[in-house]
């Protein structure tokens, strides 16, 4: 209990610091969105353009103290405003909405997809340590996790889209011939159109959870208990998944647990190459454009799914293993 | 990405129209789309490339400075059409008529009758005052600053409409006619607050209709009602959003977009290699790209350190290497070439070494009579001053970034040194306008004749004090003799003294260099002649026919039919 109440409080200062440095980073950075505006449109005339910041929430005359309050408001009720330069006037709330789905549809799924395939490809080459299987798979996946992504994403579209055109190589569903209506057809079409981005996700992501699995397998194989279940006469598969995987699986499950936080980042280089309108691409977008509202409402998602999936991880890793409950 | 939208923004000009008398014969074939039909002379689906790099925010207030683009020329018109790439060519649009009074102060237009709003109400005389006393009430609307020259918009009559300006402004029929739209009074007289209006479902009296938007896609479908006659030929238009350059460039070369207005390298192989039969493009100069030196630096101050600067640099080789050949070089007169090759004074031109061709060896010989004398290390130095310059730049335009690493060699090869200082887009530009540099590398804006770029250049109320920003005159120009020829050009209508006019400005940047151009921005434009006709060409510039230019994308949809 004083174990969960000690992570809760360091939880919460973690929350105030991170929320607060949302705040003043974006200020500290050179620039204004009055002056993307104005760059952008010159003709502008500046006193319009500072009636219109004002009137749509840009902060642009407020002190900074009560600019801080306003945004402790906002933040409890999750109103972050409207987007000031990559889409003027448009709510970024609703902006965010619109790419969430698509970021954890695609980097969601395929984070799970690599956490799972990539634990099993572990287990089974260090069970089978020496076979073809160990000799194969483990150094092919951890070479192909050292391509960046972006380099894999081209890759795979020179190959797979260009010359063989087995795949579209951008957007989430046919835009010039579909819609976003629920049937089968466009399921079919966003799964279509979502197999190169998720598979370049996967070979590049995957190699890490070989490894660690595959080295925590061999280090708990060697283990008095685990000689102890083979010396009982006990199933090897028995052995293999109750005794061996499940005390190897703790480090790549608290990985895992940590990079859930970062799926709502999304894959910024992945859904740019892919044209994917995800969370990543709006990032990107925010960015280029110090549309500070819309960035500010990003990376208080992001802090806030890191910091949460981190309090999840050492949970979870509290329950499931007891020796990480007590202190030395 | 090496045009970013923001770098692929100019402003428009417009065309004639030429109603042309083709008929769609029906044999549409779109490669995609299963719009229905609407009009029964409109057929088959055009689809854009057009890198903008966001999702669309499926807003189309005419008046907002991010969204105007997608809705002014396909469903907002303007009262008349400027082609700025055909000698600025004037075709009625919603006015069939203009005149200027009360020696040039007041413009007056006769009202087309006839057209209608795509939701069956009556476009009138009502509509047009109604849409420009709307900007003065709220001046964030005023894209343009059609308020900054005028007094007054009445109507006259039952179809005539009067704009009162404060002072002869004869240039700025450009501004009121061509770039502004006209938005129906029965709708948005009802709106709260235009400014933050997102008018998702705009009605508008142009050949187009939204039909569908989602964050991927803008489509577009044939207005049936529209005020001229047969037209448009299209049925439907697909505008999608790509994120980056590549996936457009992508859907252009694989012929599933038939309209590009992309920035592709080495466009030969890349585009035009895939089916040179059909696949064409035409890069058409709209306004210069220039070397900016800061005028209130005490070494740029001296005119011929400038001259040496103008002479020293190769522009067709910075347009060739910096640009994949695709950008031209420019010329010393600012004048956009063949663009505006009407106006371009080449006797004058001749009289200043070709506007200042290549010659080091004569940009050398400049700075020797000066008085400067090269260092052990290369580079002219007088007083102890070394003609060491930084150059501020773009970083986000990479094309930019090394065009001006050819402008450094090509200096330093005449004893300038130059040192790149690559910035990013928004601390980039307001070093730009606030005068915080020795040199810049940044454009103008252009307009239908070659006055309105050198307005921007030279203007002296374009300017500010270095610390304060600056509209367009970022060198820090001023001369009451060049602000008295500007001034006279607005007070005539006559084409002739306009000529002379620009003749005499002309002569101001070749005498006296206050900026130096180097390479001409182009409209990037790529078309696809397999199943649709009706594109601009050299010789039929009767649009720009960059997708992003308003309202000329809308021109170009309508003179666009399927084979």
């Amino acid at each position: 209990m004083r174990f969960v109440v000690r992570r809760l409080g360091f939880f919460a200062v973690t929350v105030w610091a991170a929320i607060s440095l949302n705040f003043m980073i974006p200020r500290l950075m050179p620039g204004n969105p009055a002056q993307v505006l104005v760059a952008e449109h010159p003709h502008l005339n500046p006193q319009a353009l500072h009636s219109l910041l004002a009137l749509l929430g840009g902060t642009t005359h407020q002190s900074l103290p009560s600019q801080y309050a306003t945004y402790w408001e906002h933040v409890a009720t999750f109103n972050f405003g409207i987007s000031l330069t990559t889409s003027f006037g448009k709510s970024v709330d609703a902006m965010v909405y619109q790419a969430l789905p698509w970021t954890l549809g695609l980097v969601g799924i395929t984070t799970l997809l690599a956490f799972i395939l990539g634990t099993f490809i572990g287990l089974i080459s260090a069970w089978r340590r020496g076979t073809w299987l160990d000799s194969a798979l483990p150094p092919i996946f951890v070479v192909t996790s050292a391509f960046p992504y972006f380099w894999m994403a081209l890759l795979s579209i020179y190959i797979f889209s260009v010359t063989l055109g087995w795949f579209p190589s951008e957007h989430p569903y046919n835009i010039f011939t579909d819609s976003p209506n629920l049937n089968w057809h466009y399921v079919g079409d966003v799964l279509d159109h979502a197999v190169l981005p998720a598979f370049t996700i996967l070979i590049t992501a995957i190699g890490g959870w070989i490894l660690t699995m595959r080295n925590n397998v061999i280090t708990v194989l060697s283990d008095d208990y685990v000689r102890m279940a083979r010396a009982k006469g006990l199933k090897p598969w028995r052995i293999m998944w109750h005794y061996a995987g499940k005390n190897a699986i703790l480090p790549n499950l608290t990985g895992f647990a940590m990079s859930l936080g970062f799926i709502v980042s999304g894959a910024i280089l992945v859904e740019y190459v892919f044209d994917y309108p995800g969370v990543g691409s709006l990032l990107l977008q925010s960015v280029n454009d110090l549309d500070y509202p819309l960035m500010q409402a990003l990376f208080l998602l992001i802090t806030m799914a890191v910091l949460l999936s981190v309090l999840a991880a050492d949970v979870l890793t509290a329950v499931l293993d007891p020796r990480t409950r007590e202190q030395s | 990405m090496t045009t970013t939208r923001w770098a692929r923004r100019l402003t428009v000009f417009g065309s004639a129209i030429a109603a042309t008398a083709m008929l769609a014969t029906g044999i549409a074939t779109a490669t995609a789309g299963a719009a229905t039909r609407t009009a029964d002379t409109a057929t088959g689906t055009l689809n854009i490339a057009d890198e903008w790099g966001f999702s669309w925010p499926c807003q189309f207030n005419p008046f907002n400075a991010n969204d105007f683009y997608f809705s002014f020329g396909p469903v907002y018109e303007e009262l008349a059409y400027v082609d700025s790439i055909n000698r600025g060519a004037v075709t009625p649009w919603l006015a069939t008529a203009w005149t200027w009074s009360n020696g040039n102060k007041t413009l007056t237009f006769t009202i087309r009758k006839g057209v209608t709003w795509s939701d069956g109400q009556p476009f009138s005389a009502a509509d047009v005052v109604f849409t420009f006393n709307l900007l003065k009430k709220n001046p964030a609307l005023d894209l343009n600053a059609d308020w900054s020259v005028l007094n007054s918009v009445v109507a006259k009559g039952a179809d005539q409409v009067a704009f009162n300006f404060k002072a002869p402004s004869v240039s700025y029929f450009y501004y009121i006619a061509d770039q502004t739209p006209i938005v129906p009074e029965h709708i948005w007289s009802t709106v709260k607050n235009p400014a933050t209006f997102q008018d998702p479902h705009p009605i508008g009296t142009g050949g187009y209709v939204l039909s569908a938007c989602s964050g991927a896609n803008q489509r577009f479908t044939a207005n049936p009602h529209y005020w001229q006659p047969g037209l448009p030929k299209i049925e439907t238009v697909n505008f999608p959003s790509y994120l980056s350059n590549n996936a457009a460039n992508q859907d252009l070369t694989s012929g599933v977009d038939q309209w590009g207005s992309q920035f592709i390298p080495n466009i030969n192989k890349v585009y035009i290699s895939k089916d040179p039969k059909y696949y064409h493009y035409w890069f058409a100069p709209v306004y210069s790209v220039a070397l900016w030196p800061n005028l209130k630096n005490p070494i740029l101050s001296d005119l011929a350190v400038r001259q040496a600067m103008a002479y020293g640099i190769n522009r067709p080789l910075v347009g060739k290497i910096g640009e994949y050949g695709e950008e031209p070089g420019a010329n010393q007169t600012d004048v956009v070439t063949p663009t505006f090759s009407s106006w371009y004074d080449s006797s004058l031109a001749a009289k200043y070494g070709n506007a200042y061709a290549y010659n080091p060896s004569k940009a050398i010989s400049i700075l020797e009579a000066d008085g400067y004398k090269k260092g052990s290390n290369g580079i002219f130095a007088k007083n102890g001053k070394q003609l060491s310059f930084t150059i501020i730049n773009n970083a986000g335009f990479s094309d930019w970034v090394s065009a001006v690493n050819v402008i450094q060699s090509e200096l330093k090869a005449v004893g300038i040194q130059v040192t790149p200082d690559n910035l990013s887009g928004s601390t980039y530009s307001t070093d730009v306008s606030d005068g915080k540099f020795q040199l810049a590398y940044q454009w103008d804006t252009g307009g239908p004749t070659p006055y309105y770029e050198l307005r921007q250049l030279l203007y002296s109320a374009n300017t500010a004090p270095v610390g304060s920003p600056a509209s367009s005159n970022y060198e820090r120009y001023s001369s009451k003799s060049t602000d008295a020829l500007l001034g006279d050009y607005v007070a005539t209508t006559s084409s002739a003294v306009q000529h002379q006019l620009v003749d005499k400005l002309e002569q101001v940047m070749l005498s006296q260099v206050p900026v130096i151009p180097v390479t001409e921005q182009v409209d990037w434009y790529q078309y696809d002649t397999q199943h649709i006709a009706g594109w601009v060409t050299a010789s039929n510039p009767y649009a720009q026919p960059g997708q992003y230019v308003t309202p000329d994308w809308g021109v170009v949809l309508l003179h666009l039919y399927y084979k």
